[in-house]
């Protein structure tokens, strides 16, 4: 019930915030959801058992009986923090749109809900049907948001994701039918239950059907993640995002987890897994190579941000591709780890954009001056993204590089070399637009207001906190990581 | 007597068909608004009736016209689009002093329509599939003064007689060869058409004839211009009914009749399947006029059903069951939040060339909310978003696809869907996020209880399939015995 309630919740509040009329009640719905989610997710996370890999808090109902869908929800250590995730931002996010003025508050509120709830929908999800319900539903509130509060570039950024991710859930949607298929033939009845069709992958007789489908549900998530080259609908959408949209976006970590969940089990049974490890691998290391490069030679600050994402999602399909419970249970980190640091990073630029009216790192100068809050979280930020040690970037990068170095030393070489450039797009940015001397032409700027403060500087806490402290949420990924290990070994891969 | 209470939802429409022209008679223009609540009553009379009637089974007048699930489901699926139909033709018939020949010409195509539904000889649906097709020539021609409507009538008409000979040409070859018309009756003596080039002959002719009714590519040249030209209320029972019609006529032909020649016309419908669904949609892409944008996406989702034909297991036939179901709802409410669009145009200028353009959808989310707010699911489900009827249907009709083995048909079917959500965003766009300076307008009640009945029925599809899930496959368990 737990469940069903930090699922349905957002949802809920979400047609009723559509029906307010000011600002006031809008918002106040909107942190009462979220909130409520909040202390939902805590309670189940503290009564959360992260010492076995099964799935918790299981609901399960009938719904289509004739065609074996079920309602059934649970969450198990891959989950579990990234609903944690969703729900500790949400509210933050809330906060810090407090004071925005915005056409429409209420659909924007609404908006934020309708994601929160189908996001943590297909983390909840333990039938494939539900899944990609909720699955698809992530796309229709950020499509609206984009494309109604986005930058000059919206309605073309709204379009591209829309399309470029619809057509990947399609073919996942084919992968999907394949599993459902190739089960259904093999014992006469209709079943969408994802740990059941998980377990059945491997009576699959034909290996290219195998291969088939695990390409197909594969290219799913990392056109979501997601990882070089079907990356391309990231920047547009991240960037003419507003900067709560951009915030939801790397809150929606479905791609990767998609890929812990769902790919890592299938893999050991594929006929090929030798292939399929290296696609995972060489897909993450070309992102993070790649995503860094780019990042580099941006203008714009918030460009920057975003292709350092695409850099740092890439440590998540290396990770998997590692096979090893530290590199798995790293990548697994790095989701929840580079949750936080974006959107605070997402937050930070857009109050710069606000008080200045420019993204553009060379036309800054000097902030600190002027905003020493905004500037002592976004430093804090920006060397957690860069992989300073005691804050969560760096435990997941370590984690992740000198786990896969065991199976795959060569794409862990290529993934080092992008640490360097990594530290230098990430302190050219800071020391470019928040030091030096400060650029007049700029004008009055003040500080970001204690609603940001108070949102933006909480979310960096915890990023020193579980950057000193990650046993919380790392213990619950290694135990899962560990039950996928030994799943491996078992089939000798 | 037995039978004719069988027959009691056809009976009522008939009777409310006829009382609507005798008053009309007798009344005023300005009180003719009464026929539409008429008509929209004896639809509702005789739905009830097929509801309740659910689960019949009989075979009536020397076994021409059979009750079963099929057809008690295909006469669900046109009730429900007339209903749609009278309810939003209210509002546009106001004022009209021929209202109660449209009326009554929309209920006599729905008595057609579901004639069809029921006949079991080649005869009998040749006859209805006429009584449906004349009653709609009329209806797609209903503004005389308009260039657009006469075009897109004339058009209709020419070429729906032309199929109607082919048809008849075709069947005339069927009764030449097995000496019956009987559609169970050709299924036994098929052996004379399966040796004989003339079974062939007669596919071809059959593919063509119904091709036309259900606008596959090659034979689709038709629809476009009339569902434009035709008044937005009639091209909604148009695409989202008549062509259910052809496409319950087609089952009955193909898969019953002649299921014989099953490998000649299935390999037909596969290329026609591939080629109606890509072009419908490469072609919609590029219209700024809503209701031709429609018509093209219109093709492209009888492209999907005809998958069925192809596929050919129970679960696909449910599937395109249950598709031409849902696309009743989704069609037959875009076309209705359509016509509101123009109704609202035309009352603001009656001079507007192209009442439809999508310029006129600017701005919609705030001047007409509700309008827009269902178009907007209406065109999410045509796309296939979870948690509409579209998707639940897709969910069955490819997945079966692939279940068979056909996994390129699914492969191309799926870009297609994913293709046809561009244009059906930038309706969305339009609505929502384009700026308009116009004000916000009333919207007519008549339209928006059509629209909501049509929203209904989209979302109690996507919420909670099982029901129409089941009944699809009850009905396509007529079509091959034995069943799943």
């Amino acid at each position: 019930m737990i469940l069903s309630l930090i699922v349905l919740i957002p949802l809920i509040f979400a047609a009723l915030t559509l029906l307010t009329k000011t600002k006031e009640q809008a918002r106040g719905m909107a942190l009462v959801a979220t909130v409520a989610v909040l202390i939902l997710t805590l309670y189940m996370y503290f009564n959360f058992d992260s010492t076995i890999a099964t799935n918790q808090f299981e609901e399960m109902y009938q719904w289509v009986p004739s065609l074996g869908i079920t309602y059934h929800l649970g969450v198990d250590g891959i989950a579990m923090p990234l609903i944690l995730l969703n729900a500790i931002v949400l509210p933050f996010l809330i906060l810090y749109t407090w004071n925005d003025d915005r056409k429409a508050p209420n659909k924007f509120y609404a908006l934020i809900l309708a994601t929160e709830g189908a996001a943590i929908g297909v983390f909840a999800a333990l039938d494939f049907f539900l899944f990609y319900i909720f699955w698809e539903l992530t796309l229709i509130p950020l499509f609206f948001m984009v494309s109604i509060w986005g930058g000059p570039n919206k309605h073309h950024a709204s379009i591209k994701f829309f399309i470029y991710t619809h057509v990947a859930s399609l073919v996942m949607l084919l992968g999907i039918f394949g599993l459902y298929f190739a089960a259904w033939d093999a014992t006469g009845v209709p079943n969408l239950d994802i740990p059941y069709l998980l377990s059945q992958f491997q009576f699959i007789e034909s290996g290219l059907m195998k291969d088939l489908i695990f390409l197909a549900l594969l290219f799913g998530f990392i056109v979501k993640l997601p990882v070089v080259p079907f990356h391309s609908w990231q920047p547009d959408a991240y960037t003419e995002a507003p900067t709560a949209g951009s915030v939801l976006f790397v809150m929606l970590k479905i791609g990767g987890y998609g890929i812990f969940k769902i790919m890592l089990p299938l893999l050991p049974f594929t006929a090929s897994p030798d292939l399929m490890i290296t696609i995972l691998a060489a897909l993450g290391a070309v992102s993070i190579i790649y995503g860094a490069f780019v990042a580099l030679s941006q203008r714009d600050l918030k460009r920057m941000i975003v292709y350092s994402s695409v850099s740092h999602m890439g440590y998540v399909t290396l990770g998997a591709a590692g096979l090893v419970s530290l590199s798995v249970s790293g990548a697994m980190f790095q989701q929840f780890s580079h949750g936080l640091i974006m959107s605070v990073m997402f937050m930070a630029s857009g109050v710069i954009n606000a008080a200045t009216g420019t993204r553009i790192i060379n036309d800054l100068g000097g902030l600190a001056q002027k905003m020493p809050k905004l500037a002592v979280i976004m430093v804090l930020t920006f060397m957690a993204s860069l992989g300073l040690p005691g804050l969560t970037g760096f435990v997941a990068e370590v984690s992740v590089l000198s786990g896969t170095f065991v199976n795959l030393p060569v794409y862990v070489m290529i993934a080092l070399l992008a640490i360097v450039i990594t530290a230098a797009y990430h302190l050219w940015a800071l020391q470019r637009a928040m030091f030096g001397v400060f650029n007049e032409k700029l004008g009055t700027i003040v500080d970001i207001n204690s609603y940001q403060t108070l949102s933006m500087g909480l979310i960096a806490m915890l990023i020193l906190y579980f950057g000193l402290n990650p046993s919380p949420v790392l213990d619950m990924m290694l135990t899962n990581s560990e039950n996928i290990i030994s799943l491996m070994a078992a089939m000798g891969v | 007597m037995m039978d004719l209470m069988l027959l009691a939802p056809e009976l009522t429409l008939a009777v409310t068909g006829l009382a609507v022209l005798l008053i009309g008679l007798f009344l005023p223009v300005g009180s003719k608004k009464i026929l539409g609540f008429i008509a929209s009553i004896g639809v509702l009379a005789a739905l009830a009736l097929t509801v309740t009637s659910l689960g019949t089974e009989a075979m009536m007048f020397n076994d021409t016209l059979s009750i079963d699930a099929l057809s008690q489901f295909f006469k669900i699926v046109f009730l429900v689009v007339a209903l749609l139909f009278t309810i939003a033709s209210i509002k546009y018939m106001e004022g009209n002093k021929n209202a109660e020949e449209f009326f009554s010409l929309g209920l006599f195509a729905t008595i057609g329509m579901m004639f069809v539904a029921s006949a079991n000889d080649l005869m009998v649906l040749f006859v209805a599939f006429e009584l449906a097709s004349l009653a709609t020539y009329a209806l797609a021609g209903f503004e005389k003064t308009n260039q657009k409507s006469l075009e897109a009538s004339m058009k209709y008409f020419m070429i729906g007689s032309l199929s109607a000979a082919l048809l008849l040409f075709g069947i005339s070859f069927i009764y030449g060869m097995t000496g019956t018309t009987n559609i169970p009756a050709i299924a036994e003596n098929a052996a004379g058409l399966v040796t004989n080039p003339i079974g062939i002959v007669a596919v071809i002719l059959l593919i063509a004839g119904f091709g036309f009714k259900i606008a596959l590519v090659p034979f689709h040249m038709w629809a476009p211009d009339t569902y434009q030209g035709s008044p937005s209320v009639v091209s909604s029972l148009l695409a989202a009914g008549s062509k259910k019609m052809g496409i319950v006529a087609a089952f009955k032909v193909f898969i019953v009749a002649l299921i014989a020649l099953q490998v000649e016309w299935q390999t037909v419908f596969a290329i026609l399947a591939v080629v109606t669904m890509t072009y419908g949609n490469v072609v919609a892409v590029t219209q700024t006029s809503v209701k031709r944008m429609l018509a093209y996406s219109s093709l492209a989702q009888a492209g999907y059903i005809s998958m069925a034909f192809v596929v050919l297991t129970p679960l696909a036939l449910s599937g395109g069951i249950l598709y031409a179901l849902s696309h009743g709802f989704m069609k037959a409410g875009a076309f209705i939040a359509t016509a509101a669009v123009v109704y609202m145009v035309l009352s603001e200028n009656k001079d507007t060339e192209d009442p439809d353009h999508l310029d006129n959808f600017r701005g919609l989310g705030r001047r007409m909310p509700i309008t827009a707010l269902s178009m907007t699911i209406f065109v999410f489900a045509l796309a296939g978003i979870p948690l509409t009827a579209g998707f639940t249907s897709k969910f069955v009709l490819f997945s079966s696809t692939i279940q068979a083995g056909f996994v390129w048909l699914a492969v191309i079917a799926i870009l297609n869907s994913a293709l046809s959500l561009y244009y059906y965003a930038k309706i969305v766009k339009y609505m929502y996020f384009l700026p308009t300076d116009a004000d916000k307008v009333s919207e007519p009640l008549p339209y928006t209880i059509a629209l909501v009945i049509a929203v209904i029925g989209v979302l109690a599809i996507g919420f909670w399939p099982e029901p129409f899930s089941y009944w699809a496959m009850e009905a396509a368990k007529v079509l091959i015995p034995g069943g799943i």
